[in-house]
């Protein structure tokens, strides 16, 4: 998946990846992609939700063993 | 207008000091305006003195919690209050509560302010959601 910034939180648990998600994210610009790669469980669900609630697209999600890659067009 | 969310904090323990800190930072997050109201116990927790241990004999595995938490990118508890405050979550002191534990406005740890109990309810009923830690 083509993307502009890849953001790596794997390690961290809830909430730290969405809140370096939201802090990444307010440094990009409209348009662009972020890969958000987390071994958070919890982030399966976080990371829709934070899409839905602040507008940001969820462009696509990848597995890759126990590693979860989600992908964020930014509004 | 942004949403908002509010929560009342009653108890001083270690869990139920980083549950509104975790709760809130991830609100914020999400673009949610914050507000957190120490009460009864739990205004202890935004002294400047605060170092908040697990309540009764689990206080002793405090630090084995806390270290735990600082592994998987959870900040110490201090620390912690001031992240959540950078990204605009309003921490305020029970001002009643205060009076009766000899709390004052100089022990606050920097940035909390002190607010009556009409006042946070008015900006509870403005809230979508209201959460009570206690």
């Amino acid at each position: 998946m083509q993307k502009d910034v890849t953001l790596d939180t794997k390690g961290l648990m809830c909430p730290m990846p969405i809140v370096h998600l939201a802090k990444k994210v307010k440094e990009m610009k409209s348009g662009q992609v972020l890969e958000l790669l987390s071994d958070d469980v919890g982030a399966k669900e976080d990371v829709p939700a934070w899409c839905s609630r602040t507008g940001n697209q969820l462009v696509g999600t990848e597995t890759d063993g126990s590693i979860l890659k989600f992908y964020i067009k930014v509004k | 207008m942004a949403d908002k969310m509010c929560m009342v904090v009653s108890e001083g323990t270690f869990d139920k000091a980083m549950m509104p800190l975790i709760m809130g930072q991830t609100a914020a997050a999400m673009g949610t305006e914050v507000h957190v109201f120490y009460t009864f116990f739990g205004t202890k927790l935004v002294t400047k003195k605060v170092n908040p241990k697990l309540p009764g004999m689990m206080r002793l595995f405090t630090g084995m919690f806390r270290n735990r938490m600082q592994k998987v990118g959870i900040p110490g508890y201090q620390e912690f209050v001031k992240q959540c405050q950078e990204m605009g979550v309003n921490f305020y002191a029970c001002t009643t509560t205060m009076g009766l534990m000899g709390v004052k406005e100089a022990d606050l740890l920097p940035g909390v302010k002190i607010l009556g109990a009409a006042a946070f309810l008015k900006l509870a009923s403005e809230s979508q959601t209201t959460l009570f830690i206690g």
